[in-house]
């Protein structure tokens, strides 16, 4: 059950040939034994339909997972995200409880909480631009903020 | 080039080559098709870099659903990101670069969740990808099978940084090294003799077994 590997047939036996048909025979195991689950090729195919050309993306700035010096003790320390898009910035806090977020420069907006192609919720942005939702995303979200000017879109983020 | 009638397979006839210049200039083709809506060129871009996605994220050791939610944030950004993209053939480094920010977020939650930086936290097992049973009709098919997963076997026991390379590099099709240097932030350079060390670690781990 071996043969196919290092007899040299046909491909000449030097070492680097061996290590190609090793490489290649691991890379069909691969496709066998751990090939991309069909629910998320489709997910990613289907994807295609979040593009939105008349949105300007808000990019991620701050990530307290990756800025924050972490504090011992602190497990339950909320997620802080900021996002900006020019002069507009959206914060969020993700708690246990859901999610508080403000919009600056400061206006009432409409917010859509997104986990797919989808709103999952949506929430509503004071005269101070502050909001909040009892969802708590997890897996994939971004926040799409619907001012009286314009649409903006956070980057996709795992919660 | 013809571009929005690439057939969604239009990766399994190009030839091998290291470094992947021959899909690489394709991907090229096929951002700038979908920048301009076009979902098959789209599509085939998901078909033909989704596995590198998948080896990335399967590279970093996360558990199922923590790697289904990284998979589809890396694309679901990627959508975003498309209209923004300067350099159209480099798409397969952007992705494995996202997909591994994605995957070191996910070990730094892990990490405080638990309060701790013990490994094997990080080592959940995969449940996914048992589905070879059905191949398994025949007795050559068995014996076959019975070769891969011992193959696959010696490979997952490899040590952390060598298992962790050649699960990128044996994506489907073969990443380009610009792409395994993205994926794993390593230095082109050390790719190929990294690579080298690896696979003779793993047929010596197969020799001493009998396998080979």
């Amino acid at each position: 059950m071996s043969d196919d590997i290092g007899d040299g047939t046909g491909f000449g036996d030097g070492p680097d040939v061996e290590e190609e048909l090793l490489e290649e025979e691991l890379r069909q195991a691969a496709s066998l034994l751990d090939p991309v689950p069909p629910a998320l090729l489709q997910s990613a195919v289907d994807a295609f339909a979040l593009r939105d050309l008349e949105t300007r993306v808000a990019e991620l700035t701050f990530d307290s997972l990756v800025d924050a010096i972490p504090v011992r003790g602190a497990a339950a320390a909320p997620r802080m995200l900021t996002f900006s898009a020019g002069e507009t910035v959206l914060d969020v806090e993700l708690t246990d409880e859901g999610l508080i977020g403000q919009v600056l420069p400061p206006a009432p907006a409409r917010i859509d909480i997104l986990t797919g192609p989808y709103p999952a919720a949506t929430a509503e942005a004071d005269d101070m631009g502050r909001f909040t939702s009892t969802v708590t995303p997890s897996g994939p979200f971004a926040l799409r903020l619907h001012t009286t000017d314009e649409t903006v879109m956070t980057e996709w983020l795992r919660a | 080039m013809t571009i929005g009638t690439i057939p969604s397979a239009a990766y399994h006839d190009v030839p091998y080559t290291r470094g992947g210049t021959v899909e690489r200039s394709e991907v090229g083709a096929l951002v700038r098709s979908a920048v301009d809506g076009d979902a098959a060129a789209w599509k085939a871009i998901v078909e033909g870099l989704g596995p590198l996605v998948w080896s990335v994220v399967r590279a970093h050791r996360l558990s199922d659903a923590d790697a289904h939610e990284v998979y589809q944030t890396v694309w679901f950004r990627f959508t975003q990101h498309l209209d923004r993209i300067r350099e159209p053939e480099k798409a397969g480094s952007w992705l494995a670069s996202t997909a591994r920010h994605e995957c070191l977020k996910v070990h730094r939650q892990a990490r405080r969740l638990v309060l701790t930086d013990d490994p094997h936290v990080l080592d959940t097992v995969s449940q996914d990808g048992e589905p070879e049973q059905t191949l398994l009709e025949t007795e050559e098919a068995a014996a076959q099978g019975e070769r891969v997963r011992r193959l696959w076997q010696a490979f997952e026991e490899l040590g952390g940084r060598c298992r962790q390379l050649l699960r990128v590099l044996i994506a489907s099709p073969p990443p380009s090294y610009q792409e395994v240097s993205a994926a794993l932030d390593i230095a082109v350079g050390s790719i190929g003799p990294m690579r080298q060390r690896c696979l003779r670690r793993l047929r010596a781990r197969l020799e001493a077994r009998g396998t080979v």
